[in-house]
């Protein structure tokens, strides 16, 4: 069965249909690549409406759409992004970073391109599909968040965003001390300041709030945990108007990077770019367990996948994850990919 | 296929810290965790039972796992001296000394990477190590387990706890157990927390501050445990014509140059000199290293940079570490019987 899907599918491409299946390892869930060439991309968003799918093509300083009808086709959307570097071995350049729409017309952006304390999220108004453009053509930003009493060495790289009714919250790497997670409020979806808003490291003792969503009533944190420490990473829910931790989860997982809730039947995925050995990373379900009478985590792998770093669902319940891969001959080794079935 | 919904009740997760809390084994063997430590995770191979405990006390204590038996796991790692040495190296059998500073074993139960360049996971997994280290005791494990298996006691005592003769795997594992037990927690750091306000003094409560805010040592050096048990290059001993790789030798990720595992500072008092190298006699010495920035190099962690500290303020993080870490219940164990 799997077997002819595979031949299939090599037939389809073999035809010049741009498409590579992806091994699944739970059945009834099938995954392709969809669009590749890309340069670290490190965040991903599906446009309400019109259903495009936006990416943060992120050494590549830009941000890019394709239309899932024509993945063959991307279209540059806003581009000229800082670019900075992340790590110290192996070294990653990179620029935008989360994405999420506040409405079909408005797109947030994390940025990453900047240093610490400079940083900002960039708010724009979805340009024509077609037309382009530049980065500094925001309609609005919040942040810098810059050294002081609140974080000594000031905050940047927002990787993840989550939108709630009457607020963003957005996750950081700055003063490890703290490890924020900042909110910005939204008055008739006008963006306000970027305040530092949960110490997720006094929270959990663990460093690298990454991982973001809202659902339902909570902030739903994915703590990466240190790159050099495997299965450390955590999930952890927090009140969106206290700030308070209401629960917190080994989850087994190395660095968790994204999450998303499906909307189909609201199981929990996230990526897990699992930075010392990235061998072991790639895309899983959080299934809800209990051991001894206590709520749990059990992670349950669907794919095995080359340095992934971001996730989006689309309406229609098709999951779309972003890779860095890796660069043998091919220069810009990024892909997304697109998994469907019983997500 | 049936699944859960998942976690749209986020229950309010008990609290796993603050509350001490005790294991109990098939032999009635206590596993007591003080206050301020989480339980710990004891794998499901080698549970903790007294008899085991208390052979890999025997062990531990025991110079006749050295070539010589001049040497045992205490000569480095001794409960006088904070379960380090005391000495900027470590001194193994014919006095041949290392190149790298004894750790303290303190809490090394609930670490996953053992060594400062983590070559090791777990504490069963470190045992033989140091054994069949020609330096450090220095017996091949056929060599250990013909000695062992001659001592009548230790025979009948691996009878009794794991049904075999002395095997080099239940050495790791006695040795093991035995330090799962060797524990430091209800500092006063742990009693402030608990709500006791007066375990602290004034300058060790403002040590605390700067520890935890512009001094940024909790970036690494965070509760409970006060290691994040993850690998950092904070530059000591960089500057040497060539310097330990640390790390590096292990992960091959250029990043990981001169990273070492961050130490515990649970009984730091204890353990001088400091660093990988002993480098730092003192812990005002490596307040004042912190405080410079540590020694630049390409690797360097991010979250070590000039602190500007004042002489108080450096003065109150020492007194931090040094009041605030160190428990009125240290783990002062005894040497126990050998068996003959
Ligand atoms: C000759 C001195 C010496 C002897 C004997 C010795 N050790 Fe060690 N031990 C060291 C040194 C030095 C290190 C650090 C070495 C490194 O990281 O490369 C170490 C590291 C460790 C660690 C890791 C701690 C951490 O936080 O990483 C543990 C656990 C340990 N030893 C236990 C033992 C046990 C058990 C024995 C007896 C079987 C033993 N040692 C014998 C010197 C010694
Ligand atoms: C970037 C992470 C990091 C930060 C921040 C950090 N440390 Fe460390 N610390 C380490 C590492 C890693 C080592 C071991 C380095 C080595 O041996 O080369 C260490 C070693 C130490 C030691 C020696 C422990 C021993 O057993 O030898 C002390 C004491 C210490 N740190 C205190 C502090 C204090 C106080 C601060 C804040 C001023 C601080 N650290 C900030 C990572 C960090």
């Amino acid at each position: 069965m799997l077997r002819l899907k595979g031949t299939i599918v090599t037939t389809l491409c073999l035809l010049g249909v741009n498409c590579f299946a992806v091994e699944t390892e739970i059945p009834d869930v099938s995954g392709e690549e969809v669009v590749s060439g890309l340069s670290n991309p490190c965040g991903i968003a599906v446009q309400p409406g019109t259903g495009h799918v936006f990416v943060s093509d992120s050494a590549a300083s830009r941000v890019v759409r394709f239309d899932p009808a024509n993945p063959g086709e991307l279209d540059e959307v806003v581009t000229g992004f800082p670019k900075d570097i992340y790590g110290k071995g192996p070294i990653y350049d990179i620029g935008p970073l989360g994405l999420k729409f506040l409405d079909q017309n408005t797109l947030a952006v994390g940025g990453g391109g900047l240093k610490d304390g400079q940083e900002i999220v960039r708010f724009y108004t979805v340009p024509e599909w077609g037309n382009s453009i530049t980065a500094d053509d925001m309609k609005a930003s919040a942040g810098p968040v810059g050294p002081g009493d609140e974080s000594v060495i000031g905050e940047g790289n927002f990787y993840a965003l989550a939108v709630s009714p009457n607020a963003i919250f957005v996750t950081s790497n700055g003063d490890d001390t703290k490890g924020w997670v900042h909110k910005i409020d939204l008055q008739d979806n006008q963006p306000g300041d970027l305040q530092p808003f949960i110490k997720t490291k006094e929270a959990t003792n663990v460093d690298a709030p990454v991982g973001i969503t809202f659902h339902e009533n909570y902030v739903v944190v994915g703590q990466m945990g240190e790159i050099t420490v495997p299965e450390d990473s955590l999930l952890t829910f927090y009140g969106p108007r206290t700030g308070r931790m209401l629960a917190n989860f080994e989850t087994g997982l190395f660095d968790i990077c994204d999450l998303a809730y499906s909307p189909s039947n609201e199981r929990l995925y996230a990526v897990d770019f699992a930075w010392m050995d990235t061998a072991q990373g790639g895309l899983f379900r959080l299934d809800q367990s209990s051991e001894d009478g206590q709520q749990t985590v059990n992670s349950v792998k669907v794919a095995g996948l080359d340095k992934p770093t971001s996730l989006a669902f689309a309406p229609d319940g098709t999951l779309y994850v972003t890779i860095i891969g890796t660069a043998e001959n091919d220069e810009k080794p990024g892909k997304v990919l697109k998994f469907s079935g019983d997500l | 296929m049936v699944y859960r919904k998942i976690f749209l009740t986020a229950m309010l997760a008990l609290s796993l810290f603050g509350v001490p809390h005790a294991i109990d084994a098939d032999d009635g063997f206590e596993h007591q965790i003080p206050l301020g430590l989480p339980k710990m995770r004891v794998p499901k191979d080698n549970p903790l039972t007294g008899a085991k405990v208390e052979l890999g006390k025997q062990l531990y204590f025991d110079p006749r796992l050295s070539r010589d038996n001049t040497v045992s796991c205490a000569s480095c790692h001794d409960p006088e001296k904070g379960w380090s040495n005391g000495e900027r190296f470590a001194t193994g059998i014919r006095g041949q000394v290392g190149g790298r500073s004894s750790p303290t074993i303190i809490n090394s139960g609930y670490q996953y990477f053992q060594f400062w360049d983590g070559r090791a996971k777990h504490v069963e997994g470190q045992a033989l190590g140091p054994i069949q280290n020609p330096i450090e005791m220095d017996l091949t494990l056929e060599e250990l387990v013909e000695k062992l298996n001659k001592i009548e006691g230790y025979r009948k005592a691996f009878e009794e706890v794991f049904g075999t003769p002395v095997t080099s795997d239940g050495i790791a594992k006695a040795i093991g157990a035995f330090e799962r037990t060797v524990l430091s927690g209800n500092a006063p750091y742990d009693q402030f927390k608990q709500g006791k306000e007066d375990a602290l003094s004034d300058a060790a409560r403002r040590g605390m501050d700067l520890f935890f805010g512009k001094a940024h040592c909790s970036a690494c050096h965070g509760p409970p445990h006060f290691t994040d048990g993850g690998f950092h290059n904070i530059g000591v001993g960089i500057e040497n014509d060539e310097p330990d790789v640390g790390r590096f030798a292990e992960s091959g990720l250029g990043g990981d140059r001169g990273s070492f595992k961050t130490p515990t500072l649970r009984e730091i008092e204890k353990t001088a000199p400091y660093m990988h190298d002993g480098s730092l006699a003192t812990l005002e010495d490596v307040v004042e290293y912190y405080d410079r920035g540590g020694t630049p190099n390409p690797q360097l962690a991010e979250d070590i940079f000039p602190l500007n500290l004042t002489d108080q303020e450096k003065a109150d993080l020492v007194t931090f570490m040094k009041e605030g870490l160190s428990s009125p219940d240290y783990p002062a164990i005894k040497a126990p019987e050998l068996p003959e």
